[in-house]
């Protein structure tokens, strides 16, 4: 059964010259466990169709449904504990909060959602992702991808179904990227987490099970695979 | 992997306890020891320890002044009766309400000792006397006294030195007044209410209030002064005050207290006082401008934390309470900071003002506290308000999209709030709306001048710079690309280095004022009673002696009888009194004199100066005031049997505070030079020449001296105070005019690191950048200086002649000072900043930016 299920789901935004559709109509659907990569070209709208299943925004038209939750039916403070109790991301540029340490980053999911024991899950996830010796590190005192490493540690605390990369890899160089791609895979393996992945690094979505390739906001190949 | 419905999951998620407090309290812990809310706290620290200190300060100066003030009437209100005695009912009702009284009569009369007789002020007073200060009194004439305790006794008497001079008395002399005869136990060497009239020249004979009956002096018809002295803390007085003014005889009684002006304090107090209230006002102003400044720059340093907690599923409260908890604690950490330092601050002031003024100042109660809490919270929540509204309005779509930033909130309600808390804090701060009102809405409309006019400079500056070298070049396109944040940031200096050179301004003209009216060699004696055959030789004498003297003026003792014909009041005596038409008299004897010349030191308001020959008078103006004379009206004199009428020719402005005869009325000198008269003069002696005094004056024996050198002493103490109180708070105003720098500073970069990051990866040197940002505050600094001067020339003169009757004046100093000071902070605080950023890596800075 699908886990991440999207009916005709569009996307326009209002520029000055008028209503500008940035997704076309798309469906498409995820089953859980499943690794997925979007991938295109820099403005092909990866971004937005992940925004979009993310519930970070809400499409202009059609249906997303996640785990038997339609996110059009929701507030924004429902999509927040929706994705506080389902969704993890890991970010491009990281966006780890500067003035947290890095266990302090990875326990902040936990503490939102009021876990009691935020801190043994996040010693434990730091560990596992090689920086048991940096938990009071500032992110700014950690390499990029130390930060990274923190970042997928934050994402798996809440050993949440679905995983969202953007471009994860996007802000390292080839053989730290190759590491943390490395660590991506292995805990999503661990946890049997469904990941939907971001990237315009073919290699990276060679490793996926499936490819989503978008063109000009267009969904290139069917979506049943 | 649960596969609930989202109502469970909500339900679930509404169960547990968030951990929203040890979140907020982990990032003010951290953010703290990074030091990235310092400038936040110092702003609200400063706000809260300038509003603390400053107002301990100024009750503690002003209670410590008032207290000093009552001296010179023995009390802090004083009764003064003519003719009858008052209600025994008020005095039983003084001290119901805990206000302590004492009598004091006073009048004229003659002593007789050793065969000789003398015009003497008999002063006559009862136990307690004086209720403020303290007699002093020595074993010789004419030498420096010890405080006294106590009263003459029984059948004795304390006099002043000039009357043991003028009847050769001894201590143990025998002393006949009236039918009563004294021993002379004392020398009365200062009375605390001596005063400041020169024309009660007569010596004083101290009694006590018990034996004035027997002196069978007071008989219907005498004239004397019956006052009745009250003294206690501020709010029983105020209650008895009350209950006692509305009952209270307005043509026979006057209820006088310290401020009632005829203290030449009184107008240095008062501007004292207005200054330290504007002073700690533009402190207040400054400080919350800090703190706007730091908040802004605080919710923006947040908007990425904001985005990222509500994307891992932060609910939209969960992260209003976490920033709401974060700005309290920092607010009530800043606040303790600003009391502690404004207690530590006050109290070595406080102590450093006593050791030099010699005595202790007393203590406030809480209301300076208080007002110093809401000062500090109502700056830290009110200013912090919209930034934080604005801070938790961030999407959480900004993790992908990061240009993102929170939107649907009216830029003007910022401006609503900001305006409407910092007018708040004025009308707390200054208790007058109207003040406020005046103050805030001249600060508006400057603050638009200054907006329009820094972004004309901005323009301007551009086309300058095009011509100069790389680092100019790129200084002046940064400042024309950012037009409109600079002259943002330009109302922030230029308002910061205008307070700042307000402040300035004003302390050095008003202690120029006070130290003008009180010279090293203002006059310290005055010389009365002056045979008008002597007046020539003694001119003489001052000549030869080298002694810095005023004119001898000539008095004639005279009354005002009527004004255009209609009677003036004091004319006729309360029995007398009917409906028929009465003026508003002086109510007693004046001191009458003529002179061909304006007097030193008087001004004229209206009208000309005597011509030659013409036939007028010239009246000082607070009392054309209050009388209302003007020029052309025809004032009617008694002098002694003849009655004379003459025209107004001019009104006088006469200042008060300097210690020389001063006048009411000066005829022009054809009209009263037949009178009998006697003459007075002010002089100063050096302190080194005091041992001389008898032998320049022993050629005039009938003369008498007043010293003032006790009552200038007192003036210039208090003056010292008060401008140790000005420095003090002028500190204050530019430590909150620097952290605006700082903050302004430190936000504008935070703006630019973007661009200097790409200038830097792109290969431009760090030297280049360096001076380009040093420059580019160099000009904005200088042009903030200008602006800065020009305002506050404009302000000065406003405040001048609008606020503190003074003089209004130019400062072509400041019009170096300004630019250089604005440019040379400005820069350094922009050097110094970007200086710290340069040397980070490349590739750390890029990392910090994401």
């Amino acid at each position: 059964m699908a886990l991440i299920e999207a009916s005709s789901v569009s996307r326009n935004v209002a520029t000055t010259a008028g209503e500008l559709q940035i997704l076309s109509p798309l469906s498409l659907s995820i089953d859980a466990g499943e690794v997925v990569a979007i991938v295109g070209t820099s403005g092909s709208g990866k971004s937005t169709l992940l925004s979009l299943l993310a519930g970070l925004d809400l499409p202009t038209t059609g249906d997303i449904v996640i785990d038997n939750v339609k996110l059009n039916d929701l507030d924004e403070e429902q999509r927040a504990i929706l994705r506080g109790e389902k969704i993890g991301f890991i970010f491009q540029s990281f966006l780890l909060i500067q003035s947290l340490t890095a266990l302090e980053n990875v326990m902040l999911p936990a503490e939102l959602a009021g876990s009691r024991d935020a801190e043994k899950q996040a010693r434990e996830l730091l560990e596992k992702v090689g920086l048991g010796d940096r938990t009071t590190h500032y992110p700014n005192q950690l390499s990029g991808g130390e930060q990274q490493r923190v970042a997928i540690a934050r994402a798996f605390i809440g050993q949440p179904q679905i995983l969202f990369a953007d471009e994860p890899t996007g802000n390292l160089d080839s053989a730290t990227g190759a590491k943390v791609e490395a660590l991506l895979f292995e805990l999503n393996r661990e946890y049997g987490t469904t990941l939907v992945m971001v990237t315009h690094d073919d290699e990276l979505a060679a490793r996926c099970d499936r490819i989503l390739r978008l063109s000009a906001g267009k969904l290139l190949e069917p979506s049943d695979g | 992997m649960g596969n609930g419905t989202h109502q469970e999951t909500a339900q679930v998620a509404g169960q547990k306890q968030s951990n929203w407090h040890k979140i907020s309290w982990r990032l003010l812990k951290h953010e703290l020891r990074r030091g990235e809310l310092t400038i936040m706290a110092a702003a609200v620290a400063l706000a809260v320890c300038a509003v603390l200190s400053l107002s301990v300060f100024s009750e503690r100066l002003q209670l410590g002044l008032m207290e000093r003030s009552a001296e010179f009437l023995a009390a802090d209100r004083v009764l003064r009766s003519r003719g009858d005695e008052i209600p025994t009912e008020w005095l039983t009702r003084a001290q119901a309400e805990n206000v302590a009284s004492a009598r004091r009569v006073t009048f004229n009369s003659m002593a007789f000792a050793n065969g000789e007789l003398a015009l003497v002020d008999v002063k006559a007073v009862s136990d307690g006397y004086p209720l403020r200060g303290n007699l002093e009194t020595a074993e010789e004439p004419f030498i420096q006294g010890e405080v006294a305790e106590g009263l003459p006794g029984p059948g004795e008497t304390w006099v002043q030195s000039t009357l043991f001079q003028q009847l050769g008395l001894a201590l143990g002399d025998r002393l006949e007044v009236g039918e009563s005869e004294f021993v002379v136990t004392r020398v009365l060497s200062r009375e605390p209410d001596a005063g400041f009239n020169v024309f009660a020249d007569s010596p004083t004979v101290l009694i006590h209030f018990d034996e004035l009956a027997a002196t069978a002096l007071i008989q219907p018809g005498s004239r004397v002064n019956y006052n009745y002295l009250f003294a206690g803390n501020p709010a029983d007085l105020e209650r008895f005050e009350n209950w006692l003014l509305p009952q209270l005889d307005e043509v026979t009684q006057r209820w006088r207290n310290v401020q009632d002006g005829d203290s030449p304090l009184s107008a240095a107090l008062e501007r004292a006082e207005r200054f330290m209230l504007l002073a700690s006002l533009l402190g207040v102003v400054l400080a919350a401008t800090a703190v706007a400044v730091a908040a802004q720059r605080y919710a923006q340093r947040n908007f990425d934390a904001v985005a990222v907690m509500k994307t891992l599923g932060g609910r939209k409260s969960q992260v209003g309470k976490i920033f709401t908890l974060h700005l309290l604690l920092l607010t009530s950490a800043s606040i303790v900071v600003g009391l502690l330092l404004g207690i530590g601050l006050q109290a070595s002031v406080v102590g450093w003002v006593s050791g030099a003024l010699g005595y202790d100042l007393p203590a406030t109660g809480s209301g300076p506290y208080l007002l110093a809490i809401a000062t500090g919270l109502l700056c830290a929540l009110m200013f912090s308000l919209y930034p934080l509204l604005r801070l938790l309005k961030v999407p959480p779509l900004r993790v992908l999209r990061r240009d993102l930033t929170a939107s649907g909130l009216a830029r003007w309600l910022h401006w609503v709030i900001s305006g409407g808390t910092i007018f708040l804090l004025m009308v707390i701060y200054s208790g007058s709306a109207m003040l406020s009102l005046a103050l805030f809405a001249g600060g508006l409309l400057a603050m638009l001048l200054l907006l329009a006019v820094s972004r004309l400079f901005i323009r301007a500056s551009r086309q300058a710079g095009m011509q100069a070298g790389s680092s100019w070049r790129l200084a002046m396109a940064g400042l024309q690309r950012r037009a409109k944040e600079n002259s943002m940031q330009m109302l922030s200096f230029s308002v910061a280095i205008m307070l700042f050179l307000l402040v300035l301004a004003l302390r050095h003209e008003l202690l120029e004022d006070w130290r003008g009216q009180l010279p090293a060699d203002a006059p310290n004696y005055f010389v009365v009673n002056v045979a008008s055959q002597q007046a020539e030789p003694m001119q003489a004498m001052f000549d030869r002696e080298n002694l810095s003297a005023t004119t001898l003026y000539p008095i004639v003792p005279g009354r005002l009888t009527a004004i255009n014909g209609t009677l003036v009041r004091d004319a006729v005596s309360k029995e007398e009194r009917d409906d028929s038409e009465y003026r508003e008299g002086f109510g007693r004897e004046l001191q009458l004199t003529w002179q061909a010349d304006l007097p030193e030191e008087n001004t004229l308001r209206e009208g000309e100066w005597f011509a030659e020959g013409e036939s007028g008078v010239s009246v000082e103006s607070q009392v054309a005031d209050r009388i209302g004379i003007n020029i052309g009206d025809e004032l009617t004199f008694l002098i002694g049997a003849d009655e004379f009428t003459v025209p107004v020719s001019n009104i006088r402005n006469v200042d008060w505070n300097t210690m020389q005869p001063n006048f009411y009325m000066v005829f022009s000198p054809n009209l009263i030079e037949n009178m009998p008269a006697t003459y007075i003069a002010s002089f100063h002696l050096p302190e080194e020449r005091q041992p001389e005094l008898y032998q320049l004056f022993r050629d005039f024996p009938q003369a008498s001296l007043i010293d003032v050198d006790d009552i200038l002493q007192q003036v210039r103490d208090v003056i010292s105070h008060v401008s140790l109180a000005v420095t003090f708070v002028m500190v204050l105003v530019i430590g909150a005019g620097a952290l605006v720098l700082v903050a302004q500073v430190q936000a504008s970069l935070e703006e630019r690191e973007q661009e200097l990051v790409i200038l830097r990866t792109l290969g431009a040197k760090s030297a280049l950048l360096t001076r380009a940002i040093t420059y580019e505050f160099v000009v904005l600094g200088a042009l903030a200086g200008v602006i800065a001067t020009i305002a506050m020339e404009l302000s000065i003169f406003m405040l001048q002649t609008q606020v503190f009757n003074m003089d209004p004046s130019i400062h072509l100093r400041f019009w170096i000072l300004g630019p250089l000071v604005g440019a040379g902070i400005v820069a350094l605080l922009g050097w110094s900043v970007c200086w710290r950023l340069m040397r980070q890596q490349t590739g750390n800075l890029i990392r910090q930016l994401n």
